[in-house]
């Protein structure tokens, strides 16, 4: 007789054993390390440091070249990840919680609230966003607490919708009656029921929302917005337009590199994520 | 990588050369080809109100439009001042304070709908009556009020009385300015200003006609109406503006006379012929440089300066000009700059108010010349104190005390200052201009800084915002620079004045009444050799002092293309294109080569 497994280690176990899904958790696991040791200053922390010449190309004296300055790339792509992860990480514990909120209420308790939540988020989000992120970020002054905030602020539309999407479908639904027979209060039901049969679509969302993050972090810095004082793969890859005139392609390559796997990791997990989590297949063999 | 964009490249290719043969020059009546100056501008022009022409760009394209009573000699170095509508140079009182110009007669204002009969009538002193008081009026809000603030007599006053009525009145008589006959002007000012002649040249106090800006009213600024030898009609905000010669222009002729070593260079050639010396000019606006540098490649735009990323290409390091730009008749030009670049401290903020030691630490540990070789190739120079080369007060062979990098030194004083190895320090956040460039020199700041244990922030924030940030005193340091209106120190000088604090051109807002009292007394004096030691004591002091992290006095390069013939840099560009040539056989026989 097969173990009776919950839902999270069901779920677990189906992305270690497909081997893409697992990198892609291995990944995240470690640009999550370099984060956290960038921000306890083990690495990186002498990323003004000039090492060298300035433009020298990768050796293995420094893996990824110099800078404009002579500064190693390297660490500045690794002060990146951690200034990436952040903005990842806090863009995502602000949108998520103001999103199931919101979703959640309006699905849930329909009427004037609903039409207000929606109203809400339908003008919000035919704002162009970039427009929207540069806007708070002159409200805001500039540095990184500004993008965090910017970026949460415009970042819970979708998570909201789907949100209200599920709570509509499962307000009905014979548990939530039960709960309701037994004299349950709404946010009982809401909350202790609902939420956690819905919650892997947050899960699945923050996945997504991550990467979503981290690219728009590179956009901003790009365009002299985002982050200040530190480095940034965004600044990183503006250093590199006029670079590559001169044959100076490490910049832009290290950037987008460190870039690349991360985003795609997040992605991978995401539909990983997906397929895992959905309750559904909950208890078969994949 | 190369091999990557090559598809792209040969294809843009085609398209140009295309383009190209429909573009060839047009034939006039009189059966000679159509001469076309073509310039570019990297920043949007405002449009043609002198009063508005504060910036660099505006003021320019209101030159080619507008005229006013004097102008600097196109060839002559030092800058000297010549009659434009002025028919001479005016009578001054033996005091300095009344000023009698001759205008010239026959002047006529260009053609226009605001006129009777659109036909352009004649210019009259009465005109620079009113285009002065314009400045004044409250209602206008004038860009160019500071120019003379407090100089001309009654005219203060008569600017609070504009602002208390319903309706500015211009018929009203004013002892400082007026029209003594139609071809006569007076000026009475109320205490000496020896840089009034230099304002009178400035686009700010150019004339023009009260028909046009009461037809116009809001839409002045897009109706240029002036004396001027180029035309253009409505401005619509386009990147592309037309000017065609002015038939009716008065009789004006190239310089006979140059500065040495002019007539070799060829700049004679035209001399005492009529201006203007082409038929058109069409002036392009291309913010982005690398469009810039393609357009003028492919011989679309006459000059501009070398992009920074393609500067090794070009300048060959001791050789010059490389030999691929030289085949093709490209000629560079070096551009001294009468301005200085610098990082300043707000004197306001606690930080560095009374903290001499600390200024001047931050200012010995700036690496200057690795600064130098990074952004402006080496070519710049690094400035001792705040006055340029090239004009009365600035010191030769004067070394400032701290400009030197030195970072034993910087340590010292940062530890006299109270701060040992930036114990105690807080972080200083840096406000620049943003663009990609002026944020590698804030990271080359900060890294310089850090080396002594300061920590910078550098923060890039749009040009408005600056502005802002700046003038409400909200800053703790910024990045600017400042270019001459004039040449003559007191406009570099006054940046330090403490009466000039934000919002007005002193910034940084410092305030020494050491200086201070220095600096009124160089206000009122005319040009002489006191007055120059006394600029020279100033400049000394602002060096031991340290005001701002002082930069440089930037030296760019240019080049230019083979067929453009009378073409000398020169600061205060306005309107000299009416002197410029170009060489048709030769531009056919280049074009080929591009």
């Amino acid at each position: 007789m097969r173990k009776e497994r919950s839902l999270w280690s069901d779920a677990f176990n189906r992305i270690v054993k497909d081997k893409i899904s697992l990198i892609s958790l291995i990944i995240v696991v470690i640009y999550t390390l370099i984060a956290l040791l960038v921000s306890m200053g083990v690495i990186a922390s002498d990323w003004q440091e000039i090492v060298g010449p300035e433009y020298a190309p990768p050796s293995a004296e420094y893996w990824l070249g110099t800078d404009f300055l002579g500064r190693d790339v390297l660490r500045k792509t690794l002060y990146g990840t951690k200034v990436a992860m952040s903005v990842g990480l806090f863009t995502c514990m602000i949108a998520i919680p103001v999103g199931i909120f919101l979703g959640s209420i309006a699905g849930y308790f329909g009427g004037i609230i609903d039409e207000i939540v929606v109203w809400f988020y339908t003008t919000f989000s035919s704002i162009p966003g970039i427009i929207l992120l540069i806007s708070i970020s002159f409200v805001l002054g500039k540095g990184l607490t500004a993008v965090y905030i910017a970026l949460g602020a415009t970042s819970w539309v979708h998570l909201c919708r789907l949100v209200r999407g599920e709570v509509i479908k499962h307000k009905n639904r014979d548990y939530v009656q039960a709960v309701t027979a037994i004299g349950g209060g709404h946010w009982k039901k809401l909350f202790v029921h609902i939420l956690p049969n819905i919650f892997h679509i947050v899960i699945i969302n923050a996945s997504l929302l991550f990467q979503v993050a981290i690219k728009s972090e590179v956009i901003l810095s790009y365009l002299g917005i985002g982050v200040q004082a530190v480095p940034s793969w965004g600044k990183m890859i503006d250093d590199a337009r006029s670079e590559l005139n001169n044959d100076v392609w490490w910049q832009l390559f290290g950037a987008t590199i460190a870039m690349f796997f991360i985003v795609l990791a997040f992605n991978i997990l995401g539909d990983a994520l997906r397929d895992a989590l959905d309750p559904k297949l909950k208890g078969k063999e994949s | 990588m190369k091999k990557f964009f090559m598809p792209l490249v040969l294809s843009m290719f085609m398209i140009t050369t295309s383009c190209t043969k429909s573009d060839s020059a047009k034939v006039k009546a009189d059966g000679s080809l159509e001469k076309v100056l073509n310039i570019v501008v990297g920043a949007k022009v405002k449009g043609f109100d002198p009063n508005q022409a504060s910036d660099r760009y505006s003021g320019n394209e209101v030159a080619r439009i507008y005229e006013g009573l004097l102008q600097f000699h196109y060839l002559k170095r030092p800058y000297e001042l010549v009659p434009n509508l002025a028919e001479s140079m005016p009578e001054v009182s033996s005091d300095g304070l009344t000023y009698t110009f001759k205008i010239k007669k026959g002047v006529m204002f260009h053609d226009n709908a605001c006129f009777p009969n659109g036909k352009g009538r004649e210019l009259t002193a009465e005109d620079f009556v009113y285009s002065i008081k314009r400045m004044a009026d409250p209602r206008e809000q004038s860009k160019g009020w500071w120019l003379i603030d407090g100089k001309i007599k009654g005219l203060n006053a008569w600017k609070e009385k504009s602002g208390k009525a319903d309706k500015t009145d211009y018929s009203e008589k004013l002892e400082g300015i007026q029209a003594i006959d139609k071809y006569t002007l007076k000026f009475v000012l109320s205490k000496p200003f020896p840089q009034f002649l230099y304002s009178l040249a400035m686009p700010f106090t150019y004339a023009v006609p009260k028909e046009a800006v009461q037809k116009y009213g809001k839409e002045f600024i897009n109706n240029p109406v002036g004396t001027g030898p180029f035309i253009t009609g409505k401005y619509t905000q386009a990147n592309k503006i037309v000017y065609t010669k002015n038939p009716n222009y008065r009789d004006e002729f190239y310089p006979t006379q140059g500065a040495p070593g002019d007539k070799e260079r060829g700049l004679l050639k035209d001399a005492g012929k009529k201006i203007p010396l082409v038929d058109k000019l069409v002036v392009k606006i291309m913010t982005e440089e690398q469009t810039r540098w393609l357009n003028f490649k492919k011989g679309k735009l006459d000059s501009m300066s070398i992009p920074t990323e393609e500067f090794a290409n070009v300048m060959i390091p001791g050789k010059g000009l490389s030999d691929s730009f030289k085949k093709q008749g490209i000629v560079e030009r070096k551009v001294v700059g009468l301005d200085v670049t610098y990082n300043a401290f707000n004197h306001e903020h606690e930080l560095f108010k009374n903290n001499k030691k600390l200024r001047q630490a931050m200012s010995s540990a700036f690496d200057r010349d690795s600064y130098n070789k990074k952004f402006y190739q080496g070519v710049s120079l690094a400035a001792q104190s705040v006055v340029p080369p090239n004009i009365a007060g600035h010191i030769m062979n004067f070394k400032g005390p701290y400009q030197n990098f030195n970072v034993e030194q910087a340590k010292k004083l940062l530890s006299e200052a109270g701060f040992p190895d930036g114990n105690g320090l807080p972080e200083i956040t840096l406000h620049y201009t943003y663009s990609t460039k002026s944020r590698q020199m804030a990271e080359v700041f900060q890294q310089n800084m850090s080396k002594i244990g300061i920590k910078i922030k550098p923060t890039g924030v749009t040009w408005p915002e600056l502005v802002k940030l700046v003038n409400t005193k909200q800053t703790m340091m910024f990045s600017m620079a400042w270019g001459a209106d004039y040449p003559d120190a007191e406009n570099f000088l006054q940046l330090l004045y403490s009466k000039n604090s934000a919002p007005g051109a002193n910034g940084s807002n410092y305030s020494n009444p050491e200086f201070d009292k220095m600096f009124e007394k160089a206000a009122i004096m005319s040009d002489s050799p006191e007055r120059t030691a006394l600029y020279e004591k100033m400049y000394k002091f602002a060096a031991e002092e340290v005001p701002w992290v002082i930069g440089f006095h930037r030296v760019t390069y240019g080049l230019i293309h083979g067929w453009v013939e009378n073409s000398k840099s020169i600061e205060f560009d306005h309107g000299m294109a009416k002197y410029k040539n170009i060489n048709m056989a030769k531009k056919a026989d280049l074009l080929k080569k591009l």
